[in-house]
């Protein structure tokens, strides 16, 4: 089977090196956002779908034959570090967690390595774009409730996972703002810890809290008379590259990405959005209480995170996260999933299929990794689905790309194939080969 | 010489009795609950030179007795609280400190809050204060004292509760000129915390940890023990063991208290003290209402933690407790009754519930939990006693055993019971003539 595999791979590659079309043939073609068409083929020129049909003709196009496989669009993590992190434990390969609490300048895109192992680990799974944040989880590692904690640390960037530079490589640069929403952290109980600074009292906390968010209302405000200065030509106007960045945000061309794990958290994010009239994406929740609602209401979009994890609490649901996404679903809100993190970025197809088991009907699970979040990050036009004129990112299976023993049995991003090989591969060929 | 050494003597003697209030006193016609024996409808207790010199009906009353006319009143023996901070001024929260919220930092222990150095280990003896002894550092001074000699407490088992290892334990008497003067025996006992200081804060950071801390503690003692030992058999020629501070604190100590205060903590204690070998107590029981037939058959001496669990007074509003807390919150006030009904020991204790009105609430939670009243008696006098082998000094009205006793109007803890006299040491106080409780940060300033 592998080495059917590979020999596929040599063909392909043949193909590409001299040709701008190509005609991938007798595929089941799922795309996501239309009915399957079986023993179809799909027309690819200059790296975009130029028709899907039954009876294709390819005049000069290459033919790949699909032998009947499944064609899926590329899935799509929507949040991760991949390519600013390599080994989250070795501090000289991480680029991502900048120190300073308002960072909105900074570009995720610029500090992508295109040459990190996860690249082709993550595609390897399916996985043709991820959303490159540049802050790590904030609430777990490091307390967001500190008073230096990051606050915005910068843009986050959708990336193609094939290419030889970022440039190359970036579908949407600043597709969103990343935001750590303060916390207010649980006072634990008195018994647990000894020693260290002393415990804090919740309404010491929650003044801390609410000094933080004047924070960054004002950071918002000067954002505000920056732009008008700006805009009004004032002769003394002094170029700020941190408010500049604040400039598509508060236009509400740039959303912001809040990490909002509880219910307080979501609550806030929502009054804020609405008080700064800009534009969020609710992200990482996990304890949503009932705000489920209030979310579809507003039309706020969620990017779910691990969701294949133990409940929050000792007497919730054991299947508490797992249900979360079809929750979501039920109450109307647009959601997709992230892994927010570098190494399990690759698991993302395994957290959709599991939340199908919980509540969520299979159909929109695999929405949620691809359409979804393309319509989330405001590029539903070029990826996400098998349609005439997006980018043809697409995977070529022997089955459900949720399923877990499906294999990616080749895969192009942008018309170029892309080799499948990755480190885990490497790792498997050579203690195979051992004696 | 020796007629200046007479006169000096004879001098001091008369100073001495000059300065001396009473030193003896007899309580007449007093209903006397004696605890260790049966109750004496109307008996009389004599006093003298701080010890009980006699109990029972129809007593001669020295010449030279204050007499207190006990009808209509009750003479119980002192309270004691058999694990408390009482007396150590230092760990006493800082007076007024609730009320500020700006001077949170000083409800913690001092040395807690020291940088210490980067610990590596076990061997760097983190947290350890074993060598601690609450007998040096108690002093009359903690401005706690008075307001709990009002509700009847003579006595406390003092520990200096600083870090795991948390320091020894004296039985003192809640009053005297200086600290020497408070304490009735020491050492005790050595109080262990099973804490952490969470995540990246040195060793140990995790609570397995902490148990494998202490247990190579213990293990490290029985070597030293018997380095030591060989050592002694044969100095000449032999290099001699390493002095250490930690473990002479260990070994000093008669007892230790391991914390249980969940369920699974009271397993877990349970065969931690088994496999330490060395006589243990278990203290907290919060949870014990799940543990009653294991905690019988382990026939390990109990300490019951008074503070009940309750909502914290400054929770997170979106916090929900978990169900498990509830029913913790719900049933703890029963355990001292599930216990007795077991028939099994335990004493009080009152964790961080220094006031009287606390502490009066909290019994009487105990009480209506359907604790006999008889019983939650022993438990704070005789029970505690016998905890710390000390029932033979204190804890009961018995010719010989030293004079702390409290003598109320009416059944103790209730709400309209008056405590009329208590004595510390046979010293007498008249706590009704103390002006209520003031708030503690006007005490602290005196």
């Amino acid at each position: 089977m592998r080495s059917q595999a590979l020999l596929l791979l040599v063909a392909v590659s043949a193909i590409a090196a001299d040709h701008e079309s190509l005609l991938i043939q007798n595929v089941t073609i799922h795309p996501v956002t239309s009915a399957e068409i079986k023993g179809g083929s799909v027309l690819i020129v200059d790296g975009k779908i130029a028709a899907i049909g039954t009876k294709l003709s390819a005049r000069g196009a290459k033919v790949f034959d699909g032998k009947g496989l499944d064609l899926y669009p590329g899935l799509i993590n929507a949040g991760s570090n991949v390519g600013l992190s390599e080994i989250s434990s070795i501090r000289d390969t991480v680029d991502i967690d900048e120190i300073g609490v308002f960072n909105p300048q900074l570009k995720a895109e610029v500090a992508f390595n295109p040459s990190s192992e996860h690249v082709q680990i993550v595609r390897a799974a399916g996985i043709t774009t991820v959303l490159s944040l540049p802050s790590s989880r904030g609430e777990e590692f490091s307390p967001a409730s500190a008073v230096d904690a990051p606050i915005l640390p910068g843009q986050g960037a959708l990336m193609h996972l094939n290419g030889w530079t970022w440039e190359e490589m970036a579908l949407k640069r600043g597709a969103a703002l990343d935001m750590l929403f303060p916390i207010i952290p649980s006072v634990p109980r008195r018994e647990q810890t000894i020693g260290g600074p002393p415990q804090r009292t919740y309404s010491e906390l929650e003044r801390e809290y609410k000094v933080k968010l004047e924070q960054i209302a004002n950071f918002f405000e000067d954002a505000r008379r920056y732009a008008h200065a700006k805009a009004a030509g004032e002769p003394d106007f002094q170029p700020d590259p941190k408010l500049e960045a604040m400039i598509p945000v508060i236009e509400g061309r740039r959303p912001i990405l809040v990490r909002a794990g509880k219910e307080r958290a979501i609550r806030d994010a929502i009054e804020f959005a609405e008080k700064e009239k800009v534009r969020i994406i609710i992200a990482d929740p996990h304890d949503i209480g009932s705000t489920a609602e209030l979310l579809a209401k507003h039309g706020i979009p969620v990017v779910l995170g691990e969701t294949l994890t133990l409940p929050l609490k000792e007497d919730d649901a054991y299947d508490s996260q797992y249900a979360l996404p079809g929750q979501l679903f039920k109450a109307g809100v647009k959601f997709c999933f992230g892994t927010f993190d570098v190494e399990f970025a690759r698991n993302l197809p395994f957290q959709a299929a599991a939340a199908s088991a919980f509540g969520l009907p299979p159909q929109d699970a695999l929405k949620a990794v691809t359409i979804n979040a393309a319509e989330i990050f405001g590029v539903a036009d070029q990826i996400g689905s098998i349609e005439k004129g997006k980018l043809a990112d697409l995977i070529l299976t022997d089955g459900d790309p949720l399923e877990a023993t499906t294999s990616i049995k080749a895969e192009f991003i942008v018309g170029k194939p892309v080799n499948l090989e990755s480190r885990h591969t490497r790792l498997y060929e050579k203690w195979n080969a051992r004696p | 010489m020796k007629r200046l050494c007479g006169l000096f003597f004879v001098c001091a003697l008369a100073a001495m009795l000059r300065a001396e209030p009473p030193s003896s006193f007899a309580i007449r016609d007093a209903r006397v609950v004696t605890v260790s024996g049966s109750e004496l409808a109307k008996a009389t207790v004599l006093v003298k030179d701080g010890m009980i010199v006699d109990v029972g009906p129809n007593l001669a009353i020295p010449a030279d007795a204050w007499v207190i006319d006990g009808s209509g009143l009750t003479v119980y023996p002192g309270f004691i609280n058999a694990l408390s901070t009482w007396g150590i001024p230092e760990v006493a929260p800082a007076a007024g400190a609730a009320s500020r919220a700006t001077a949170a930092p000083a409800a913690t222990p001092q040395p807690a809050a020291t940088p210490q150095p980067r610990v590596r280990g076990p061997e760097d003896r983190p947290q350890n204060n074993s060598y601690e002894r609450a007998a040096d550092l108690v002093k009359p001074t903690d401005h706690r004292l008075e307001g709990i000699r009002a509700i009847g407490f003579t006595t406390s088992a003092t520990f200096p509760n600083r870090g795991i290892l948390a320091g020894q334990g004296a039985l003192i008497d809640l009053a005297g000129d200086q600290g020497a003067d408070m304490v009735v025996a020491q050492p005790i006992g050595e109080q262990i915390n099973l804490r952490t200081g969470g995540f990246r804060s040195g060793f140990p950071g995790s609570l397995m940890g902490v148990i494998s801390y202490v247990r190579q503690l213990y293990l490290d003692l029985d070597q030293y023990q018997q380095a030591k030992s060989i050592y002694a058999a044969h100095v000449s020629g032999t290099p001699r063991p390493e002095y250490d501070h930690y473990l002479e604190g260990l070994a000093e100590a008669p007892r230790i208290l391991l914390p249980a205060d969940q369920a699974q903590q009271i397993d877990r204690m349970t065969s931690f003290a088994q496999e330490l070998k060395r006589p243990a107590v278990l203290y907290g029981m919060h949870e014990a209402f799940l543990r009653i037939d294991a905690l019988k058959q382990a026939n390990l001496p109990l300490l019951v933690n008074l503070h009940w669990p309750e909502k914290a007074r400054e929770a997170d509003p979106t916090d929900v407790p978990s169900l498990r807390e509830l029913e913790m919150r719900a049933n703890a006030p029963a355990v001292p009754a599930l216990l007795t009904k077991a028939g099994v020991h335990f004493a009080f204790y009152s964790e961080g519930a220094d006031s009287a009105a606390d502490i009066r609430k909290q019994l009487k939670r105990a009480i209506d939990g359907g604790l006999p009243r008889a019983d939650a008696i022993r438990a704070l006098t005789l029970s505690a006693a016998e905890v710390y082998g000390l029932s033979d000094r204190v804890g009961s009205i018995d010719k010989g055993k030293i004079a702390n006793l409290v003598v109320t109007k009416g059944e103790p803890f209730e709400e309209k019971t008056t405590v009329e006299y208590v004595f510390v040491d046979g010293k007498l106080f008249k706590p009704s003539k103390v002006p209520p409780a003031s708030p503690a940060g006007e005490r602290g300033r005196n």
